[in-house]
């Protein structure tokens, strides 16, 4: 297909590159501990990017047999209206081998996924508590390719598997949800580690405790992390930094972050579903070191962006069928110097070990309207949606009506401790952060 | 395309077999600063096949290619049988319709040069970039589509729909050394190129307030009486409320249905909310939802009581209600769920305004326009674009960060006052729900006031 549309482009516009794309799902639900449907999807599509008198353009299908003339004719009347830009393709080069696709993911059949959900589900299930659970399995072909000769073609597999226990009891909900993402198929050791950490959250979640209030330390679970690392993404990003809008542009070489926190993209981690030996726009894979012991390295490009910037790829380029390539992150890790390395640790106790010197404060598993905010300024202020109050090094119980607020890049310029409960959350692994002087706020 | 579906679904060997088949043709443009990022026409189609046999769960497919329909049909069906369920899966009855759908146009955006698209959203654009220098990005979208719905069940419902829509939105930043604010606005309709005409002052005035943001303080965290303003409070029981009332929630759960009993009390009797999915007009407005039922007006609060909520024809037959027309889907690559429409707050009595609301406060918040929110049912957030702090009566200074944290229960409670000057809010954007994002969703609100709600901020 990728040839075919290149094939169709060459001559008519001055360069190309296409991605085409199919994916298959799977997927089984289970409502109130009950199996409720099952369900599979297909697509296909085709995105092309053109180069024509210089400008660009973009043109993408889901037609089940596209006509290569009528995309091609698309993409040059987008680039008649498109911006001039300086672009070159990448030429053809080795791609570095990275394990993407594995067989027991592609092979498990409905039954085995239905056999995974109904474990869980009787694992999970308790009176008085509703547990849903989903499990779905992915199998997507991939071909990438430009007029300079670069090819790339590779297959992934991908499962996720999510758990959720919803918990009314008169006023009172709690609602308490993990996940297994992966590219291969959770072990028994994953799955029992994802009913531990769901149980281990309801059950110190059953009291209810006044939430403190004032400027404490707050112990942000890899899941209650988002707010603090989303402003950071976005910072990171070529584009905002293209812009102007990046607080972070200019900064590099600057230690501006705690000196044990480095942050690294990596498309080249085994078994994750974000890994791949090329990025949407036939820009090899490697591994990019954003900040570096506190100290900002690099951000992160696509072809367009890199080019307007007048620096490299970092193969950083993502498309879809529709719209042009933008830039995304791979796997991106948040590490500390000490301890805080990547690997699959044993479950831990919730707060990750950094909870023993907290005289008061909390621990944030959970905020409520995370990314609706001004988010690259750094700011937040969210409602908790899943939190605990940590008084004299223990676990008292579960808070309500309580919100955190505070300014991420302050927050990270001085970390109270790396938790040693590092995981991944879908495509990010981080460990749980001790951050001091938190705001909370409560009714 | 109906004749198609109809022979597919009778060549279904499952109990009951639905097909649903879109068409999407669409364009966008997009700005980023000074920047055109992209200017595009697309083509998405595809289909979704549902079907449900005898104690069996529901078989599903989804697919671009429309040649497998007969293929996938049969597929859907193998998957229901290989979900065995004990508790029997129904559906309420609804009346078979046969009908062709048409939306109002407004000026078909297909017959609209592309160049022309770009041309509209380059004026809103520049607007928002020369209102000062402090304003160093934008990011701004025009997207329109026409999508045409084909819906055929085994009942003897088939439905052609024409859907329109169109979307501007505007993000300024602005910014000064390491102070970043942003304004935004966005319009949503469903309705065609005629209606997005003539905003430049709305992209002016969030551009000027992005501005004027880089000078406020963070608003500081406490309980204050708070007056919401119309965008802000319809987000507001968009999410308080709204989705507590979407039976899919409490259908398969006891504890869930004995809080959300028809009849308890949730508000003042100042307070009235429904959902209206049959309004004209408005961007979550739909003639059929995407199970084929009608869409109508559902009161949801009358005078502060639960009296209704809304449903798929599932859940409504689990609890032996009627179905509401809220079962709806993103697109034909995923299921129908339970889903608002247009959601509303009905207005005060007639003449109330907001010198009434604010008159008595001594200290308390405006917090005005909407970045969005999100909901964990009993608790959520909902984040204003900017506030002002309320000091004796009168709108003083202009504050930002204004996040507010809600309880399903405290807070529509303490809803004390209403004004009468009711509008809709025609947003871009959407909600979204179980991996469907986003829903053209539309909210309705006058001024509101809460006696009492907590607001994030340092302390």
């Amino acid at each position: 297909m990728i040839d075919r549309v290149l094939d169709a482009a060459r001559g008519k516009v001055d360069g190309a590159d296409a991605l085409w794309r199919r994916e298959e799902r799977t997927a089984v639900a289970f409502e109130s501990g009950r199996l409720k449907a099952a369900g599979i999807s297909e697509e296909a599509g085709v995105n092309l990017r053109v180069l024509a008198d210089g400008r660009m353009g973009v043109a993408g299908t889901t037609a089940a047999k596209p006509d290569p003339t009528e995309l091609v004719a698309r993409a040059r009347a987008s680039a008649e209206l498109g911006e001039v830009v300086d672009l070159a393709f990448p030429a053809a080069s080795k791609l570095p081998p990275i394990p993407t696709f594995f067989d027991r993911t592609a092979n498990a059949s409905l039954d085995d996924l239905i056999r995974m959900g109904r474990l869980l589900v009787e694992r999970l299930a308790r009176p008085d508590c509703q547990v849903n659970v989903a499990v779905q399995r992915e199998v997507a072909d991939t071909g990438v390719g430009n007029t300079a000769g670069a090819r790339g073609e590779y297959r992934t597999t991908g499962i996720a598997v999510t758990a959720d226990i919803t918990r009314i009891a008169g006023d009172d909900v709690l609602m308490v949800y993990d996940q297994y993402v992966g590219a291969d198929m959770p072990s028994d050791a994953d799955l029992e580690a994802l009913v531990r950490s769901v149980e281990t959250r309801l059950t110190a979640a059953l009291k209810i405790v006044t939430p403190p209030d004032g400027a404490l330390p707050v112990v942000f679970t890899p899941a209650g992390l988002a707010a603090i690392v989303l402003p950071l993404e976005q910072a990171l990003s070529g584009k905002t930094v293209l812009q102007g809008s990046s607080p972070l542009a200019g900064k590099v070489g600057e230690t501006l972050f705690d000196e044990r926190l480095s942050i690294i993209d990596d498309p080249l981690t085994p078994g994750r579903p974000a890994s791949r030996p090329v990025d949407d726009e036939c820009v090899p894979s490697r591994c990019t070191g954003l900040v570096e012991r506190g100290v900002v390295e690099r951000f992160v490009y696509d072809l367009e962006t890199a080019a307007r910037a007048k620096t490299q790829s970092t193969g950083n380029g993502r498309r879809g069928v529709f719209g042009k390539p933008h830039i995304g992150y791979t796997n991106v890790l948040f590490r500390g110097a000490d301890g805080g390395v990547p690997h699959d640790a044993p479950l831990q106790m919730l707060g990750g070990g950094l909870i023993g010197d907290i005289d008061d404060g909390l621990i944030v598993d959970d905020l409520i309207g995370v990314g609706q905010g001004n988010v690259i300024s750094g700011a937040f202020s969210h409602p908790v949606g899943l939190a605990y109050r940590v008084q004299r090094g223990e676990i008292t119980g579960r808070v309500k009506d309580a919100a955190v607020a505070g300014n991420a890049y302050d927050l990270l310029k001085r970390i109270g401790g790396f938790g040693t409960d590092g995981r991944w959350l879908g495509a990010r692994w981080s460990p749980s952060l001790l951050l001091d002087g938190v705001s909370i706020a409560r009714r | 395309m109906k004749d198609r579906l109809a022979a597919a679904v009778t060549q279904s060997r499952a109990d009951y077999t639905e097909i649903r088949v879109e068409r999407t043709w669409s364009s966008a443009v997009a700005f980023r600063g000074r920047r055109l990022e992209t200017a595009t026409v697309s083509e998405d189609q595809g289909g979704f096949v549902r079907v449900l046999n005898k104690g069996c769960g529901w078989g599903i497919a989804s697919f671009t290619s429309l040649d497998e329909l007969p293929a996938m049909v049969a597929r859907a069906n193998e998957l229901s049988r290989a979900v065995r369920v004990d508790d029997p899966i129904r559906l309420a009855e609804t009346r078979p319709q046969l009908a062709d759908a048409i939306l109002e146009l407004d000026g078909d955006v297909r017959g609209v040069p592309l160049a022309e698209k770009k041309k509209l959203l380059d004026r809103y654009n520049g607007a928002m970039l020369a209102v000062s220098n402090a304003v160093v990005d934008t990011q701004s979208s025009y997207r329109d589509e026409v999508s045409e719905v084909w819906y055929v069940n085994s009942e003897g419902t088939s439905l052609y729909q024409l859907r329109p829509e169109v979307v501007v939105s505007g993000t300024a930043i602005a910014r000064r050394n390491g102070t970043i604010e942003k304004g935004l606005e966005s319009i949503g309709l469903r309705k065609g190129w005629n209606s997005v005409q003539n905003f430049e002052n709305q992209f002016r005035v969030v551009a000027q307030r992005a501005v004027d943001l880089l000078d406020a303080p963070r608003v500081r965290g406490a309980a204050y009486p708070v007056i919401l303003d119309n965008e802000l409070a319809g987000v507001f029981i968009h999410e308080a409320f709204g989705h507590l009332s979407e039976a899919d929630f409490v259908y398969e759960n006891p504890q869930a249905r004995e809080m959300m009993t028809l009849g308890r009390r949730f508000g003042k009797p100042v307070l009235n909310v429904g959902d209206n999915g049959a309004a004209k007009g408005l961007r979550g407005t739909l003639p059929y939802d995407d199970e084929g039922t009608p869409t109508q007006d559902t009161p949801l609060i009358k005078e502060g009581i639960l009296v209704g909520r809304l449903h798929s024809r599932e859940t409504a037959a689990k609890l032996g209600e009627r179905p509401t027309g809220n079962a709806r889907a993103i697109s034909f690559r995923h299921p129908p769920i339970v889903r608002m429409t247009n959601t509303y707050i009905a207005p005060g009595k007639k003449g109330v305004g907001f010198n009434d609301l604010i008159t008595d406060i001594k200290l308390g918040v405006y917090a005005c326009g909407a970045f969005g929110g999100q909901t964990m049912l009993e608790n959520f957030s909902f984040t204003a674009g900017w506030g002002y702090m309320i000091r004796d009566g009168k709108v003083a200074e202009l504050v930002k960060d204004v996040v507010l944290a809600g309880n399903l229960f405290q807070t529509l409670d303490r809803i004390d006052h209403i004004a009468g000057d009711f509008t809709w809010n025609q947003m871009g954007g959407g909600c979204g729900k179980g991996g469907q994002f986003p829903l053209p969703v539309t909210e309705g609100a006058p001024h509101v006031r809460i006696e009492e709600a907590l607001i994030g901020g340092d302390v």
